[in-house]
């Protein structure tokens, strides 16, 4: 299907264009400037007045083009655009979605909200679709995430509003993935769609994730209390509150809470994990095997696997049991040694302590075949004798004597984790 | 009619290798079939223990590039996990067209067979096991001992299992026995009256593995890898004396031919089956037809051909595995030995049933092999293996086959049905042999560990029988004294499918002698037809 995007050079945009072209679509990018030289591409600018004419083959149009800075937003020429966009697209009798905001609203704090807002009642009465997605990321470091994302990478602290705002975040791909569906289905009836996670997180959280997931970094929590910003915006006055990017946060403030569920489940999508996001990669489940194999390798060995042997047991999974992971409670992959603690006969049995089993026979299977695991299983380069061997036993049997009576001690605790539906992807 | 070859005979393991010898030297022309799979991986070169500690590929031999040991993770033995061998046991039952249940059905499609992969156990039978075989014993202790001579087998030692194993006249001297088996055997010569009324004997296992060069192999070195292969090919395997038969130049070898089943064409024979490289579909003629395809494979071709569909009773030997600790050598340093049985046991048991077992020593087996059965968490089973490991010893124990009550079935498709089982005397038989060994052990200085042990699933001893027994006088379903089915006269049966008894000993060296002795009796009627 041919498909005109505008804004194809945005954050959203790229990914969108990624997606369908993935999917065999056409894309057709209407831009100030060109995407790259594989993308068709007519020109299209959000200031102009001039009536747009779309080639008759295009079948649906993505209007993805925004200014995002209040400071600079003309509302009008911006109403305007949009509307010659969708009268070009109603005479060729293409689907049109426009890309809205979490922030539209008739009287949303920014002028951004707003003419979103007003846009949004035109592509309504024109039978268009509207999305609006929560708090978009991953992906390229660009838009608002790439902001954020920046802002954490030199920051040494992350600021903490108290209360904390909740944001509803959507992965880019799934969002690009969201729009796709809208204009390949034709069960979507008109309408808004609002896309994105249907349990809101903290902005805490939200910045917590880019600094674990992205950045890779630790970082410090400030706390600031939300009147403070207030006060001071107050004194500072509107132009220098839209200047100093205050007026944004005070929309990030007032974000309503969007019913995400129907619409994510009209368009039969399901939404990536947070943490699984922000990996750069889209998906986090290959780090999290590789800290399941860390966790496992190492418990064994009692020291840290060397890369190959971990390598391998990423390989060896992935071979031959699929994409699945044990999602190992996470103080076991700080501390290896508490998997004593699910390493029971008892837990071996049950649904997920089969898989629990199989992974760690594997871990112990490959361990074992290196240098390493010599040393570890043959006692190699340690002295031997009757006395040496006896202390090692007398070691063994007193530790899991000690692990023992801790399993029971825990065992209220472990149960969550031993009763969750086997493994998950 | 004229035929393609005056013989053929389906499989190239011990069986079919024995039976070729005497036909290939009186001239007759011979074709022998298998499914011609060949080693893929090459076996360590170093000793065991040194490769351990130096190789940094090692998890290739060990597990597998296509972590082959891990996959074979419910396999019931150690050998099937290793990565080497995996060629040996690959697409048996597929090819074969086997099914089972309650049953573990092991064959191969390797040129040499299930040899490639065996523990080299060998016995004679005595002249009273042989009692219900339909020909005189004496028949077969000529082949007994060509056998012997040809394949090279060692453990020669005047000791109380000598005439258990009556193959001394024609063995190499023992291998050399680890610290640990010369330990228990020491104690065994000081307490053999305490332990004989347990009707426990002990003495050196008697096996297929040289001790000294023979026929272009080299001696045992105890470079420790008999579970990994052994590149000095001082284990016995069929597919090395294939090199000695293709000197003749009446004999010939045909790799990746699956027989999927034999017909009468005229006053022949023809053997069809797919050739594997070319996917064609192939048929080949003979007077003859020697089937030694293994025991679950003859089966099949044999009711096939006899179109036979009730049940027939399948032996095999109910197994048990134990672990042995002698606390005296507690912390005994590790060093490369033999990998196979060093020294072998029987039992005599309550009315007269015997029990046959061997222990082999530790250091060649993965260790994860033994800390998945510990009931300790795996941390701590590694810790206390680490310590206990190095002073013990395996065991292995072998019932009668007739306490098995398997059966196989030919069903309407075409496949083979095994249904496996044990007598329901297994249970009792089995804790009293655990009973007799663990205080026999004892007062050697052993000691049987705690729930070690495990009686294994059927059909785990790999050690199949008597589907089509020879009898003196044979009805449908039976064979004659020359293995030959009764209705399909030139089809000769002579792998442990045709034996009528299985007795706890290694049966290998029977089938061998069997299939000499048939082979020779073959070579004598006058039938080439070429």
């Amino acid at each position: 299907m041919k498909i005109l995007a505008t804004g194809a050079t945005g954050y959203i945009g790229k990914h969108f264009v990624r997606h369908a072209i993935l999917r065999h679509h056409e894309i057709l990018a209407a831009s100030r400037r060109r995407p790259n030289a594989a993308i068709e591409c007519i020109s299209f600018d959000l200031n102009s007045t001039a009536e747009i004419h779309l080639p008759l083959d295009v079948k649906a149009v993505i209007h993805l083009a925004a200014t995002t800075n209040s400071d600079f937003i003309h509302p009008d020429r911006e109403l305007n655009a949009a509307a010659l966009l969708l009268k070009a697209s109603q005479r060729i009798g293409a689907r049109f979605v426009f890309v809205s905001s979490q922030t539209a609203c008739k009287d949303a704090p920014t002028v951004y909200g707003r003419t979103k807002w007003r846009i949004e009642q035109d592509v309504l009465l024109a039978g268009g679709w509207v999305v609006r997605p929560g708090q978009v990321y991953g992906g390229c470091e660009r838009g608002l995430f790439g902001q954020l994302v920046g802002a954490v990478r030199r920051s040494p602290v992350i600021l903490a509003f108290l209360p904390s705002p909740k944001v509803q975040p959507v992965h880019v791909d799934d969002l690009a993935e969201g729009m796709l569906r809208i204009i390949e289905r034709d069960d979507i009836p008109p309408g808004v769609l609002c896309l994105a996670s249907p349990e809101p997180v903290s902005f805490t959280r939200f910045m917590l994730a880019i600094a674990s997931g992205r950045v890779r970094r630790h970082r410090w929590l400030i706390p600031i209390p939300v009147m403070l910003i207030h006060v001071v915006g107050g004194v500072l006055g509107r132009r220098l509150r839209i200047h100093l990017g205050l007026e944004r946060l005070n929309s990030l403030f007032d974000l309503p809470l969007m019913d995400t569920t129907n619409d994510l489940q009209r368009l039969g999508l399901s939404l990536r994990s947070l943490p699984s996001g922000m990996h750069p990669s889209g998906s986090d489940r290959r780090r999290r095997l590789i800290c399941e194999g860390q966790a496992l390798l190492t418990y064994v060995l009692k020291e840290r696997p060397c890369t190959s042997l971990l390598r391998r047991y990423v390989r060896a999974v992935e071979k031959l049991r699929g994409d699945s992971l044990l999602d190992l409670p996470a103080w076991t992959l700080r501390l290896p040694i508490a998997l004593a603690l699910l390493d029971d006969r008892a837990f071996a049995l049950s649904a997920r302590g089969t898989e629990f089993a199989w992974r760690l026979d594997a871990a112990t299977t490959l361990a074992e075949a290196t240098t390493q695991g010599a040393r570890r299983f043959l006692g190699f380069g340690r002295s031997s004798g009757a006395l040496m061997s006896l202390i090692s036993i007398s070691r063994a049997v007193v530790a899991e004597i000690i692990w023992r009576v801790l399993r029971i001690a825990g065992a209220p605790f472990l149960q969550r984790y031993m009763r969750s539906a086997g493994s998950q992807r | 009619m004229t035929s393609d070859f005056d013989v053929i005979i389906v499989g190239s393991g011990p069986a079919g290798v024995s039976a070729a010898f005497p036909l290939v030297e009186s001239g007759l022309s011979v074709l022998m079939v298998d499914g011609g799979r060949q080693a893929k991986i090459s076996p360590p070169t170093q000793p065991f223990l040194t490769a351990r500690a130096e190789d940094a590929n090692q998890w290739k031999w060990m597990i597998g590039e296509s972590f082959h040991a891990l996959q074979k993770h419910d396999g019931v033995s150690p050998k099937l996990r290793v990565p080497t061998q995996g060629y040996v046991f690959e697409e048996f039952e597929v090819a074969n067209r086997i099914e089972t249940q309650n049953f573990v059905a092991v064959g191969s499609l390797a040129t040499g067979g299930l040899s490639n992969a065996w523990g080299c156990g060998v016995a004679r039978l005595s002249v009273s096991e042989l009692s219900q075989f339909p020909f005189n014993p004496s028949d077969i202790e000529r082949s007994y001992e060509t056998v012997a001579r040809r394949i090279g087998i060692s453990g020669r030692q005047d000791d109380d299992m000598s005439g258990y194993f009556g193959l001394d006249a024609w063995s190499q001297p023992p291998i050399q026995m680890d610290a640990l088996h010369t330990h228990l055997y020491d104690r065994y010569t000081k307490r053999r009256a305490t332990v004989a009324p347990l009707g426990f004997r002990l003495g050196r296992s008697r096996v297929a593995a040289l001790s000294e060069d023979h026929a272009g192999r080299m001696a045992c070195d105890s470079s420790g890898n008999c579970l990994w292969g052994c590149h000095r090919r001082s284990l016995y395997s069929a597919s090395d004396e294939l090199a000695i038969l293709r000197q003749h130049r009446n004999f010939h070898h045909m790799g990746g031919f699956v027989v999927e089943g034999i017909a009468r064409d005229g006053d022949c024979w023809s053997v069809e089956g797919l050739q594997e490289m070319s996917r064609e579909r192939r048929s080949i003629t003979a007077r003859k037809v020697l089937l030694a395809a293994s025991t679950l494979a003859t089966t099949r071709l044999a009711l096939q051909a006899l179109n036979l569909a009730r049940p027939v009773p399948l032996l095999s030997c109910p197994t048990a595995a134990f672990l042995l600790w002698l606390p005296r050598l507690m912390g005994t340093a590790r060093v490369p030995a033999f990998g196979l049985g060093q020294l072998s046991f029987s039992l005599t048991m309550q009315d007269g049933i015997s029990a046959f077992g061997s222990t082999f020593g530790t250091t060649g087996i993965p260790v994860s092999e033994f800390v998945r059965h510990l009931p300790l968490r795996r941390r701590y089973g590694i810790d206390l293996l680490e310590g206990l490991l190095s002073s013990c010893l395996v065991g292995n124990l072998f019932l009668p086959g007739h306490l098995s009550v398997a059966k196989a079935t030919l069903r309407d498709d075409g496949s083979l049905l095994v249904d496996g089982g044990y007598s329901d005397r297994i249970p009792s038989l089995m804790a009293e042999a655990a009973k007799r060994l663990r205080k026999a052990y004892w007062q050697l200085g052993a000691i049987l560990l705690p729930m070690s042990f495990k009686v294994g699933r059927p059909g785990g001893d790999i050690h199949y029988a008597g589907t089509l027994p020879m009898r003196e006088s044979a009805v449908l379903g039976e064979t004659n004294a020359l293995g030959e089915l009764c209705g399909l006269e030139g089809v000769h049966v002579v792998d442990g499918a045709c034996l009528p008894t299985l007795s706890e000993k290694s049966h290998t060296l029977t089938i061998m002698a069997n299939a000499d002795r048939i082979g020779r009796e073959v070579a004598l009627m006058k039938f080439q037809g070429v």
